[in-house]
């Protein structure tokens, strides 16, 4: 297939990829992001709201606050179809523990698995404790094959529905979900650029940094415990700087002068790449986080900047203009066995390789000049384009699950950071206060 | 374009005069030599990383073990017990504070922005009274254009008639393309404007680039009138070391 006729197919049916379906029989376990995937009917009878369910601000239940959540949980997970069960005429009346009687009638529409529960502050707790039971019914088993039951202050009310939906992925995938992972990104305050880290549905910002200045492209450390990222020292020189999430302590892992950029730790967490001006041009480097020595990975006079690692850390894709415009290359993770990607166009950069390891995400700069989203197989046989449209599109990042990307856009005028499934359908935007949100990357999955 | 009130003038005298000792004590000390210079920078380098290469050896373990933590989950059960969420991180803690590596605090204003914004607004003054003037690009280019040379020679004429003052060369992009790869177009930029300024005669050792790519612009609107402002070799005389 030629970029050009894929981008014909995009801009014929609005946002829309043409995925190549292989032969081969689905496999639920572990090929859950195959299009042939059978999305799993799942119904979410109700989260009743038991005693005390006032939420704090008084406005909405909580748990009709748990049940939205996880409502949009489920459907984001692409492992469910979630069924809305009243139009089924599946009676939700009576909900206790046991299976109401007319979850039978669920097997008989299709529906696989039914989850119910109620939330509600707990009696006789001083601290206001909120608690959730939730429960799953199988209607192959039609039984009732577990539960959770959570306790938490009442600011935990998300959270609570968000490890329920990575518990009910993890139940039928083996997959631990997404919907408890975070996104760091950069968010505009005055004139400064600063590190923030939300959940993954946009929600709950938190502020990390108040340097004042500039802090850009966040990247976490396979553990989650830190962000690396770079940082303008004293507004001259660039660094690249490790913040600790749970404490805020900062170390400055390297100073040389000279651009500082892109730094990314190796899936193991036992490197980390970035690109470094200060022997003359960008080229990548390699910093063994344990030993602390450097290995300069590249020796070109053109830029070589954005690397990242393949899921087995064996290979890296970069960014180098070596051919005039920047283009997507590969090599091996000690800068030997250099290749070329990327072939269409005369601008593509910011690779992003999946955690599946079957495509590489970039952005590409269309024929009208626009900046969108690509993908391309590691082999270079495949490449789409995911995005169409106006706006610069900017850092794709990759959800642990690699089911969907997470990306900067000005679509909507200022940058705002979108979610998007991995075919391109599903487009969400999840930030939606401050002037530029920018540079978002996904964390690994707990 | 910019203008300068009169009350900024006190200020704009007061810059030049305190940024003189410091200024004169470094270009006494490299007496033009600038290998030395480097090599005295490269010093005060490593004493800040605490290690060769500029990298630092103080920074914690980041190896990944990939084993269970208190935020794994613990599957559904036919009786499910009591699992306590707890912190703003997103954690399941079984026992008091467990889970809270992955906590995310929340970082109050140490008064940095009031202090980085004062001084970045010193810079803007010294920089207008100086007369400096930017030099612009076209897009995707870091070619020095015909009217940017005749901007660099005011500009190196200024330089060379105040050999105390250090300037600092911007290179900023537009908002077409990726963040990282304007951060190299933008130093590809200033880097064109220092070579050209350095042929004009000014002393290298008194120039330093950094690059913003599209991260300050000038300008905000999606048009090819403000993308032409934030393509730009932005001259800045340093008040701060």
């Amino acid at each position: 297939m030629t970029f050009r006729a894929a981008v014909s197919v995009i801009l014929s049916v609005s946002i829309g990829v043409v995925w190549i379906i292989e032969s081969g029989a689905a496999d639920v376990f572990l090929e859950a992001t195959r299009p042939d995937f059978q999305r799993i009917p799942l119904g979410i009878a109700a989260i009743e709201n038991a005693g005390g369910s006032e939420s704090p601000e008084g406005r909405v239940k909580l748990g009709t606050r748990i049940e939205e959540v996880l409502k949009a949980d489920v459907r984001r997970s692409q492992v469910f179809a979630l069924v809305d069960l009243p139009s089924l005429g599946i009676k939700v009346a009576q909900l206790g523990a046991e299976p109401d009687p007319s979850f039978k009638q669920a097997a008989e529409n299709g529906v696989s698995v039914i989850v119910w529960g109620k939330a509600g502050i707990k009696n006789g707790s001083k601290d206001a404790d909120l608690s959730m039971d939730g429960y799953v019914y199988d209607t192959g088993s039609n039984e009732v094959v577990g539960g959770k039951r959570y306790v938490g202050s009442t600011s935990v009310a998300r959270l609570m529905a968000h490890r329920f939906a990575d518990e009910l992925v993890f139940r039928y995938t083996g997959e631990p979900g997404i919907a408890r992972t975070k996104i760091a990104y950069v968010s505009e305050l005055g004139t400064a650029r600063e590190l923030f880290v939300m959940d993954y549905d946009g929600y709950e910002p938190r502020q990390l940094t108040a340097d004042g200045f500039l802090n850009l492209m966040p990247r976490w450390s396979p553990d989650r415990r830190f962000l690396v990222f770079t940082t303008y020292r004293n507004r001259n020189t660039q660094d690249i700087d490790m913040i600790e999430l749970a404490t805020g302590k900062r170390w400055t892992l390297v100073a040389q002068g000279g651009l500082n950029i892109t730094p990314v730790f190796s899936p193991d967490g036992n490197a980390l790449a970035y690109a470094s001006s200060h022997e003359g041009n960008a080229e990548l480097y390699r910093l063994d986080t344990r030993t602390k020595a450097v290995q300069r990975l590249t020796t070109n006079a053109a830029g070589d900047l954005s690397p990242s690692w393949s899921p087995s850390g064996r290979e890296i894709a970069f960014t180098s203009d070596r051919g005039g415009g920047p283009q997507i290359f590969l090599m091996s993770a000690d800068g030997s066995n250099v290749r070329r990607l990327t072939f269409d166009g005369d601008y593509n950069a910011a690779p992003a390789w999946s955690p599946r390891g079957n495509w590489i995400a970039y952005v590409c700069r269309t024929p009208k000049k626009e900046y969108k989203l690509c993908v391309i197989t590691p082999d270079g046989q495949k490449h789409l384009q995911l995005t169409a449209g106006l706006g610069v599109d900017d850092s794709p990042s990759w959800s642990p699950d690699g089911r969907h990307l997470v990306f900067s856009s000005t679509v909507d005028g200022k940058s705002q950071i979108y979610m998007i499934n991995a075919d391109g359908k599903d487009l969400e935007r999840i930030t939606f206060v401050g002037t530029h949100n920018s540079a978002p990357s996904w964390s690994p999955a707990s | 374009m910019k203008t300068l009130p009169a009350s900024y003038l006190p200020l704009i005298l007061g810059i030049i005069v305190l940024g003189i000792p410091s200024c004169s004590k470094k270009a006494v000390r490299s007496g033009g030599d600038a290998q030395a210079l480097q090599e005295e920078m490269a010093r005060g380098e490593m004493a800040k990383g605490g290690a060769k290469g500029g990298a630092s050896s103080s920074f914690p373990d980041t190896s990944f073990s990939g084993r269970e933590d208190a935020n794994s989950l613990r599957g559904l059960d036919r009786n499910p017990s009591e699992e306590r969420l707890g912190g703003n991180g997103g954690n399941a803690s079984s026992q008091g504070g467990a889970g809270r590596a992955n906590g995310v605090i929340a970082k109050a204003d140490s008064g940095a922005a009031a202090r980085q914004l004062a001084e970045i607004r010193a810079e803007q003054v010294a920089s207008v009274a100086a007369g400096l003037r930017d030099v612009f690009f076209t897009y995707d280019s870091f070619s020095i254009t015909e009217d940017g040379r005749h901007a660099l020679s005011g500009n190196a004429e200024w330089a060379r008639s105040n050999p105390y003052a250090q300037l600092k060369i911007e290179g900023h992009c537009d908002e077409r393309g990726t963040s990282a790869y304007n951060l190299v177009l933008g130093e590809k930029r200033a880097k064109a404007v220092r070579n050209y300024l350095v042929e004009l005669g000014v002393v290298p050792t008194h120039l330093s680039v950094v690059s913003y790519g599209k991260e300050r612009p000038f300008c905000t609107e999606h048009t090819e009138a403000c993308y032409s402002q934030n393509r730009r070799g932005h001259l800045v005389v340093k008040t701060v070391k």
